[in-house]
This record gives structure tokens, C-alpha cells and sequence, in this order.
């Protein structure tokens, strides 16, 4: 996954719902120096009793905001959308260098 | 490569000089599978039947004792897995097994991505927390054994089943022969066995539904991603506490060290790694809890002592009140009769003292 040009990352979720796995997943593909790289990354962690369904929210350097839906997405999905964005990106800072 | 064998098979033929190459060949087959079979403590009758034993079916070893091949031999079609062998499967499952059935406490953690520096900062702040915990008189220091460890989480999954769904006392034993020719009673039942395999098959087939409140249907979700436990071998909300304060710290409840006082915990490198580890749940005394149920667990006060003295105090206070309730009436009852009695005895009284009165006047 690219996270070169991801800013924000907020989740939220109830790990003790199926449906908060993609969700999960996603916080394990930013890499281990990403907070040190000015990446804000929130989690919040809803009590297990609560069915609000798990959300996640990226923001891009470019000022670009994705909320994307971690029920039905899978992880796969969820790097695809965020990388389709990532690549544009990337493709313009080739350029520019 | 691992030692094959030492001894050349032909050392062991030098008295079956007159066998020709594919009998040879044969008797050198039957020869390794009886050295297998061999081991010669477990021919005594006296063996107990729960051990693992070595079933054959070949009662002419005794005539090829002298093909014997040595104890450490290994079979060239199977040679020895190169992991070490605290990771291998067979090994962490055991380990992981062990470990659900003998640790009462244990939390979840998600870590993401932590480096090998920042495991170590984080490790080191949790122990110098948990050795600062005041132990009670009497009770063991359980400090030390409190451990952080990161898990194979489906390894840990199969594992969880395991303990779940089977019952090692339901298998029956079934008749074995020992390279003796003796017939025993053998019970393989371990947790690697296959009727452990077949429990846990049948419990989580897609026909059969495993119930909601079950600890394996409300644990396995949790058990996705990366994760790691910390496993605490006793219930004690102290150093729950105390390992809460550290890795996942509460202002008022569980407050985080102070800077002067453990300054390691400021450093980047372990708040780095704190920022990556999420408490995501617990499993106390096998049933679970989510990290609400885990504070209140790490928030009692005292531990289960400081919680028995709570249950003492609360059978008291009941005791008293139904003591108070059951004298109540006959209380009640002796004082109408009493206050009945002074108001009957004081017109008598004063009819006694008038007419004293007018007596002497």
C-alpha cells in the first residue's frame, strides 16, 4: 500500500464485530515509522454491546477525504480504493521532481 | 543436513551374510520400522495407560533384534523440519493450549507494526510497573511471570477450539500391541491427537452452529490481525492495574507514570510503540470481557480478597437487618403492651394519692 500521501487515518470500530476485520487490517498496513512522519492515525475502540458499524476515514495530502465502508470492503478493497487515489498522486510528484 | 544414520546398515547384516540384494533390501525395511517400535521401557506391564506408546504389528522382531538400527535414526524420506522448535506448529499448540488452560487472566492486544526496539522499551516499562506492585503476605510474587508475548493468531484460534470443544476424558482407549507382542490399552488423547482434530472439525463444521455465548464465538473475532497477549497466572487486579497503567492508561482510573518517576516511559521510542498496541479485549476465568469489562476487573479494589471482604461485610449487613426485622414485632409488640400498662397503672395511681388526700385533710 502506498501511505506516502495519506495525512489522516481515523477508525472506529468494535473488535468484537466480525465486520471490524478490514478495519483492523487497514492499521496494520501503515508502516512502523508513519506517526513519525506526521501521519494522525485515531482509533476508537467502541464497547462490544454497541452495532454502529466500523468506519474508516482517509485523508489525503492533496486535501482529498475517503470515508470508506469496512463492512462490505474487504481489506483488498480497501487498499485498492486508497492506492487508486495514491497513484495519481504519486504520478504527479514524478513529474514535478 | 541432520545425522542420517551412523551405523551403516550393512554393520548390522554381518551374520546374515548368505541374504541377497532385494530380500536385503527388505529386511533392512522392516528392520527401521521396528527400531522405531522399540522403545523397551514400555513393554513392562507396569506402564500407566494414559502414556503415549508405539503400536506394532510385528511380533518377528524378536527374531531381528540383532537388525536393530539406532535410536536416533532418522528416515531419509523424512528428514527433520529446520524451524526451531519452539515455533513449530505442533509445538505452539501445545504451548497455546497449555497456556488457555492454565491462565486465568489474559489480555488481548492489537500490535501494528511495532519494531524490535520499541517491544523492548515497552517490556521494560511493564516490568519495572508490575515489580512495583506491593505483594500481600504469603501470596507468591507473580511479577516475573507476567509475560507480553506476541502469538500466531490462528495457531492460538485451533488452540482455543481445542480447549473448547474437546473433552480428553470422552476418547476411549483403544488396544495396542508393544514391540513385545503384548496387548495394552492405549488412550491417545493428547491434544494433538485426531480425535482432538475430529472434535473440533465436527464443533465448527459449517452445518453445526457454535452458540453465541460460547467463549470461542465470542473470543474469535477478536483473534484477527496481529496479536499479542499479555498473560497475568493469577486474578490479581493489582497488577492488572498496574500493566493497564502502562499499555493502555486511563487519566483518573489507571494514570500513567509520572515523568520524574519512570522516565523511560516518556522516551519516543516506547510511546511510539504504545501508540501501536491496542487493547482490544480480555478473557478472565474463561469468560470474556471487552476493555470496559476490563478495567472494572483491573479497578477492584484489593483483588479477590479486598471482593470477598465486600461479599463478608454485604451477608453481614443482611444478617443484621433480618435479626432487626424478626425482633421487630414482638419489640413492638412488648412495648404497646408495656406503654398500656403504665397508662392503665397511672389513674390508679392518682385515685390512690386522692384519696390519700383526702384522707389527711
Amino acid at each position: 500500500m502506498i501511505t506516502r500521501f495519506i495525512t489522516d487515518v481515523t477508525t472506529r470500530f468494535n473488535p468484537f464485530s466480525t465486520k471490524a476485520k478490514a478495519a483492523r487490517l487497514f492499521l496494520t498496513f501503515l508502516p512502523p515509522n508513519a506517526r513519525s512522519n506526521g501521519m494522525n492515525i485515531t482509533t476508537q475502540l467502541l464497547p462490544r454491546t454497541s452495532a454502529e458499524p466500523s468506519t474508516l476515514h482517509v485523508k489525503f495530502k492533496d486535501g482529498k477525504e475517503m470515508n470508506l465502508d469496512c463492512e462490505t470492503m474487504g481489506i483488498k478493497n480497501l487498499v485498492e480504493e486508497v492506492d487508486r487515489h495514491s497513484r495519481i498522486l504519486q504520478k504527479q510528484s514524478d513529474l514535478n521532481d | 543436513m541432520p545425522p542420517r544414520l551412523r551405523c551403516p546398515a550393512g554393520c548390522g547384516l554381518k551374520s546374515a551374510t548368505t541374504i541377497t540384494g532385494a530380500s536385503r533390501r527388505r529386511t533392512i525395511a522392516a528392520a527401521s520400522h521396528s527400531a522405531l517400535l522399540l522403545p523397551s521401557s514400555l513393554s513392562t506391564p507396569t506402564v500407566p495407560t494414559s502414556t503415549r506408546q508405539f503400536s506394532s504389528t510385528a511380533p518377528i522382531l524378536n527374531s531381528l533384534s540383532s537388525l536393530r538400527l539406532p535410536d536416533d535414526y532418522i528416515p531419509p524420506t523424512t528428514p527433520p523440519t529446520a524451524r526451531p522448535a519452539d515455533v513449530r506448529k505442533a509445538q505452539l499448540l501445545r504451548t497455546y493450549t497449555s497456556l488457555l488452560r492454565s491462565t486465568p487472566l489474559m489480555l488481548i492486544f492489537q500490535h501494528n507494526n511495532l519494531v524490535a526496539s520499541e517491544w523492548a522499551a515497552i517490556r521494560r516499562e511493564l516490568n519495572l510497573a508490575l515489580a512495583a506492585v506491593p505483594v500481600p503476605e504469603g501470596s507468591p510474587d507473580i511479577a516475573s511471570k507476567i509475560q507480553l508475548q506476541v502469538i500466531r493468531t490462528r495457531m492460538f484460534d485451533v488452540a482455543l477450539k481445542v480447549v473448547e470443544f474437546y473433552d480428553p476424558s470422552t476418547v476411549a482407549p483403544t488396544t495396542g500391541v508393544t514391540a513385545s507382542g503384548k496387548k495394552t490399552t492405549v488412550t491417545y488423547n493428547h491434544d494433538l491427537s485426531k480425535s482432538a482434530y475430529d472434535a473440533i472439525k465436527a464443533a465448527t463444521a459449517s452445518g453445526s452452529t457454535t452458540p453465541e455465548s460460547s467463549p470461542y464465538a465470542q473470543l474469535s473475532p477478536l483473534l484477527v490481525g496481529p496479536t499479542a497477549l499479555l498473560t497475568i497466572p493469577t486474578v490479581s487486579p493489582a497488577h492488572l492495574a498496574a500493566a493497564l497503567g502502562i499499555l493502555s492508561p486511563v487519566p483518573k482510573m489507571f494514570p500513567a507514570p509520572s515523568k520524574r518517576k519512570s522516565p523511560g516511559y516518556y522516551d519516543p521510542i516506547a510511546q511510539a510503540g504504545l501508540q501501536k498496541l491496542m487493547l482490544i479485549g480480555g478473557r478472565v476465568e474463561g469468560k470474556v470481557f471487552d476493555i470496559d469489562g476490563m478495567r472494572w476487573v483491573g479497578g477492584i479494589p484489593g483483588g479477590l480478597e479486598g471482593l470477598r471482604a465486600q461479599l463478608v461485610a454485604m451477608l453481614q449487613s443482611v444478617g443484621m437487618g433480618l435479626a432487626g426485622t424478626l425482633e421487630a414485632p414482638g419489640k413492638s409488640l412488648w412495648m404497646t403492651m408495656e406503654s398500656r400498662k403504665i397508662m392503665l397503672e397511672e389513674p390508679e395511681k392518682k385515685a390512690v394519692e386522692g384519696e390519700k388526700k383526702e384522707e389527711s385533710s
